[in-house]
Protein backbone atom coordinates (compact mmCIF):
# COMPACT_ATOMS: atom_id res chain seq x y z
CA UNK A 1 0.00 0.00 0.00
CA UNK A 2 1.27 3.40 -0.99
CA UNK A 3 0.51 6.44 1.11
CA UNK A 4 0.63 9.99 -0.19
CA UNK A 5 2.25 12.43 2.20
CA UNK A 6 1.82 16.17 1.68
CA UNK A 7 4.58 18.38 3.04
CA UNK A 8 4.06 22.04 3.93
CA UNK A 9 5.86 25.19 5.03
CA UNK A 10 9.38 24.96 6.42
CA UNK A 11 9.27 21.15 6.19
CA UNK A 12 9.60 21.43 2.40
CA UNK A 13 13.07 22.95 3.02
CA UNK A 14 13.99 19.60 4.66
CA UNK A 15 12.36 17.18 2.21
CA UNK A 16 12.92 19.24 -0.94
CA UNK A 17 9.48 18.13 -2.16
CA UNK A 18 5.87 19.03 -1.43
CA UNK A 19 4.66 15.46 -1.91
CA UNK A 20 6.16 12.09 -1.00
CA UNK A 21 5.02 8.50 -1.48
CA UNK A 22 5.65 6.05 1.36
CA UNK A 23 5.41 2.29 0.98
CA UNK A 24 3.91 -0.18 3.42
CA UNK A 25 3.10 2.01 6.37
CA UNK A 26 0.25 0.60 8.47
CA UNK A 27 -0.08 3.61 10.76
CA UNK A 28 1.19 7.13 11.42
CA UNK A 29 3.88 5.96 13.89
CA UNK A 30 5.39 3.67 11.23
CA UNK A 31 5.16 6.45 8.66
CA UNK A 32 6.90 8.89 10.95
CA UNK A 33 9.67 6.38 11.64
CA UNK A 34 10.22 5.84 7.91
CA UNK A 35 10.27 9.58 7.19
CA UNK A 36 12.61 10.42 10.06
CA UNK A 37 15.02 7.78 8.84
CA UNK A 38 15.02 9.21 5.34
CA UNK A 39 14.99 12.87 6.41
CA UNK A 40 16.77 13.19 9.79
CA UNK A 41 15.94 16.94 9.81
CA UNK A 42 12.27 16.08 10.23
CA UNK A 43 12.93 14.39 13.57
CA UNK A 44 14.06 17.73 15.00
CA UNK A 45 11.29 19.76 13.34
CA UNK A 46 8.05 20.76 15.00
CA UNK A 47 4.92 19.52 13.23
CA UNK A 48 1.61 17.71 13.63
CA UNK A 49 0.20 14.99 11.38
CA UNK A 50 -3.19 15.21 9.69
CA UNK A 51 -4.87 12.18 8.15
CA UNK A 52 -7.55 13.07 5.60
CA UNK A 53 -7.47 16.68 6.84
CA UNK A 54 -8.01 15.79 10.52
CA UNK A 55 -5.14 16.39 12.97
CA UNK A 56 -4.16 13.17 14.80
CA UNK A 57 -3.40 13.35 18.50
CA UNK A 58 -2.27 9.71 18.67
CA UNK A 59 -1.12 6.88 16.42
CA UNK A 60 -3.67 6.44 13.64
CA UNK A 61 -4.24 3.47 11.31
CA UNK A 62 -3.83 4.35 7.62
CA UNK A 63 -6.24 2.99 5.04
CA UNK A 64 -5.69 2.58 1.31
CA UNK A 65 -5.99 6.01 -0.23
CA UNK A 66 -5.48 7.94 3.01
CA UNK A 67 -3.83 11.32 2.53
CA UNK A 68 -1.36 12.24 5.22
CA UNK A 69 -0.08 15.77 5.71
CA UNK A 70 2.78 17.08 7.84
CA UNK A 71 1.86 20.50 9.20
CA UNK A 72 4.48 22.75 10.83
CA UNK A 73 3.26 25.61 13.10
CA UNK A 74 0.75 27.77 11.22
CA UNK A 75 1.62 31.33 10.26
CA UNK A 76 -1.28 32.68 8.25
CA UNK A 77 -2.73 36.16 8.45
CA UNK B 1 -32.64 17.75 14.55
CA UNK B 2 -33.09 21.41 15.31
CA UNK B 3 -31.48 23.54 12.68
CA UNK B 4 -29.92 26.69 14.03
CA UNK B 5 -29.67 29.99 12.24
CA UNK B 6 -26.03 29.21 11.40
CA UNK B 7 -26.99 26.08 9.47
CA UNK B 8 -29.45 28.04 7.40
CA UNK B 9 -27.07 30.88 6.64
CA UNK B 10 -23.92 28.91 5.87
CA UNK B 11 -23.72 26.87 2.72
CA UNK B 12 -22.81 23.18 2.83
CA UNK B 13 -19.91 23.56 0.47
CA UNK B 14 -16.96 25.39 2.06
CA UNK B 15 -16.64 28.88 0.63
CA UNK B 16 -13.32 29.77 -0.96
CA UNK B 17 -11.40 32.38 1.03
CA UNK B 18 -8.15 32.38 -0.94
CA UNK B 19 -7.13 35.02 -3.44
CA UNK B 20 -3.95 34.99 -5.49
CA UNK B 21 -1.61 37.81 -4.51
CA UNK B 22 -2.49 40.90 -2.44
CA UNK B 23 -6.04 41.99 -1.58
CA UNK B 24 -6.62 45.32 -3.30
CA UNK B 25 -8.10 48.32 -1.46
CA UNK B 26 -10.59 48.63 -4.35
CA UNK B 27 -11.88 45.12 -3.65
CA UNK B 28 -12.34 46.09 0.01
CA UNK B 29 -14.21 49.28 -0.94
CA UNK B 30 -16.45 47.30 -3.30
CA UNK B 31 -17.21 44.81 -0.52
CA UNK B 32 -18.37 47.65 1.73
CA UNK B 33 -20.47 49.14 -1.08
CA UNK B 34 -22.24 45.80 -1.65
CA UNK B 35 -23.80 46.05 1.83
CA UNK B 36 -25.60 49.34 1.26
CA UNK B 37 -28.86 47.55 0.41
CA UNK B 38 -28.75 45.52 3.64
CA UNK B 39 -30.31 48.22 5.74
CA UNK B 40 -30.74 46.05 8.84
CA UNK B 41 -27.02 46.43 9.37
CA UNK B 42 -25.96 49.11 11.84
CA UNK B 43 -22.28 48.20 12.26
CA UNK B 44 -19.43 46.88 10.18
CA UNK B 45 -16.10 45.80 11.59
CA UNK B 46 -13.09 45.22 9.37
CA UNK B 47 -9.71 43.73 10.12
CA UNK B 48 -6.94 44.13 7.57
CA UNK B 49 -3.63 42.35 7.87
CA UNK B 50 -0.76 44.17 6.18
CA UNK B 51 2.67 42.69 5.45
CA UNK B 52 5.15 44.34 7.78
CA UNK B 53 8.69 45.19 6.65
CA UNK B 54 10.38 43.67 9.71
CA UNK B 55 14.13 43.99 10.03
CA UNK B 56 15.76 40.80 11.30
CA UNK B 57 19.54 40.75 11.74
CA UNK B 58 19.97 43.66 9.33
CA UNK B 59 17.86 42.01 6.63
CA UNK B 60 14.53 43.54 5.73
CA UNK B 61 11.36 41.62 4.87
CA UNK B 62 10.29 42.70 1.39
CA UNK B 63 7.41 40.23 0.91
CA UNK B 64 5.66 37.20 2.34
CA UNK B 65 5.01 34.16 0.17
CA UNK B 66 1.87 32.39 1.44
CA UNK B 67 1.06 28.72 0.92
CA UNK B 68 -1.78 26.68 2.39
CA UNK B 69 -3.22 23.22 2.67
CA UNK B 70 -6.22 24.66 0.90
CA UNK B 71 -8.70 21.79 1.22
CA UNK B 72 -8.12 21.51 4.96
CA UNK B 73 -8.07 25.28 5.49
CA UNK B 74 -11.44 25.69 3.75
CA UNK B 75 -13.02 22.93 5.84
CA UNK B 76 -11.62 24.51 9.00
CA UNK B 77 -12.81 27.97 7.96
CA UNK B 78 -16.27 26.51 7.31
CA UNK B 79 -16.30 25.21 10.90
CA UNK B 80 -15.16 28.58 12.27
CA UNK B 81 -17.89 30.29 10.23
CA UNK B 82 -20.57 27.98 11.65
CA UNK B 83 -19.30 28.50 15.22
CA UNK B 84 -19.22 32.28 14.82
CA UNK B 85 -22.73 32.47 13.36
CA UNK B 86 -24.00 30.26 16.22
CA UNK B 87 -22.32 32.48 18.81
CA UNK B 88 -22.96 36.02 17.51
CA UNK B 89 -26.01 37.68 15.92
CA UNK B 90 -24.23 38.55 12.67
CA UNK B 91 -25.80 39.60 9.41
CA UNK B 92 -22.70 38.91 7.29
CA UNK B 93 -19.21 37.54 7.55
CA UNK B 94 -16.55 37.61 4.84
CA UNK B 95 -12.97 36.34 5.01
CA UNK B 96 -10.25 36.62 2.35
CA UNK B 97 -6.66 35.46 2.66
CA UNK B 98 -3.85 35.86 0.15
CA UNK B 99 -1.83 33.06 -1.40
CA UNK B 100 1.45 33.59 -3.20
CA UNK B 101 3.57 36.69 -2.92
CA UNK B 102 2.39 39.79 -1.06
CA UNK B 103 4.83 42.71 -0.83
CA UNK B 104 5.46 44.70 2.36
CA UNK B 105 2.73 47.31 2.71
CA UNK B 106 0.14 45.24 0.87
CA UNK B 107 -2.92 43.56 2.41
CA UNK B 108 -2.92 39.78 2.93
CA UNK B 109 -5.96 39.29 5.19
CA UNK B 110 -9.42 40.86 5.08
CA UNK B 111 -12.05 39.95 7.68
CA UNK B 112 -15.37 41.75 7.47
CA UNK B 113 -18.30 41.28 9.88
CA UNK B 114 -21.62 43.10 9.97
CA UNK B 115 -24.42 43.17 12.53
CA UNK B 116 -27.38 45.28 13.64
CA UNK B 117 -25.41 46.61 16.63
CA UNK B 118 -21.66 47.07 17.00
CA UNK B 119 -20.75 44.65 19.82
CA UNK B 120 -21.40 41.48 17.80
CA UNK B 121 -19.50 42.71 14.73
CA UNK B 122 -16.48 43.81 16.79
CA UNK B 123 -16.27 40.71 19.01
CA UNK B 124 -16.90 38.27 16.17
CA UNK B 125 -14.26 39.91 13.99
CA UNK B 126 -11.58 39.64 16.71
CA UNK B 127 -12.49 36.04 17.40
CA UNK B 128 -12.32 35.11 13.71
CA UNK B 129 -8.86 36.69 13.35
CA UNK B 130 -7.52 34.89 16.44
CA UNK B 131 -9.00 31.56 15.40
CA UNK B 132 -7.86 31.65 11.80
CA UNK B 133 -4.30 32.55 12.77
CA UNK B 134 -4.25 29.62 15.21
CA UNK B 135 -6.24 27.03 13.25
CA UNK B 136 -5.85 27.50 9.49
CA UNK B 137 -3.05 25.49 7.85
CA UNK B 138 -1.46 28.50 6.15
CA UNK B 139 2.25 29.33 6.10
CA UNK B 140 4.08 32.56 5.42
CA UNK B 141 7.61 32.57 4.10
CA UNK B 142 9.29 35.92 4.75
CA UNK B 143 11.44 36.97 1.81
CA UNK B 144 14.37 39.22 2.68
CA UNK B 145 15.99 41.92 0.56
CA UNK B 146 19.06 39.68 0.05
CA UNK B 147 16.82 36.92 -1.43
CA UNK B 148 17.18 34.65 1.61
CA UNK B 149 14.07 33.62 3.55
CA UNK B 150 12.76 32.54 6.91
CA UNK B 151 9.44 30.97 7.86
CA UNK B 152 7.14 33.27 9.77
CA UNK B 153 5.77 32.23 13.16
CA UNK B 154 2.52 33.53 14.57
CA UNK B 155 2.46 34.88 18.11
CA UNK B 156 -0.62 35.63 20.26
CA UNK B 157 0.11 39.35 19.74
CA UNK B 158 0.11 39.00 15.97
Amino acid sequence: METTVLIFGQLTDITGAAMLECMAVPDTDALQQQLHQKYPGLAAAKYVIAVDKIICHQNTVLRAGSTVALLPPFSGG
Amino acid sequence: MVKGKSTVMATDKPKNIFVQGPISPVFIADSIQKHSNKTGIGAHNIFLGQVRADTIEEKMVTAIDYTAYEAMALEKMHQIREDIFAKYPLTCMHVYHSLGRVAAGEISLFVFTSSARRRAAIDACSEIVERLKAELPVWGKEIFDNQTHQWKENTPNG
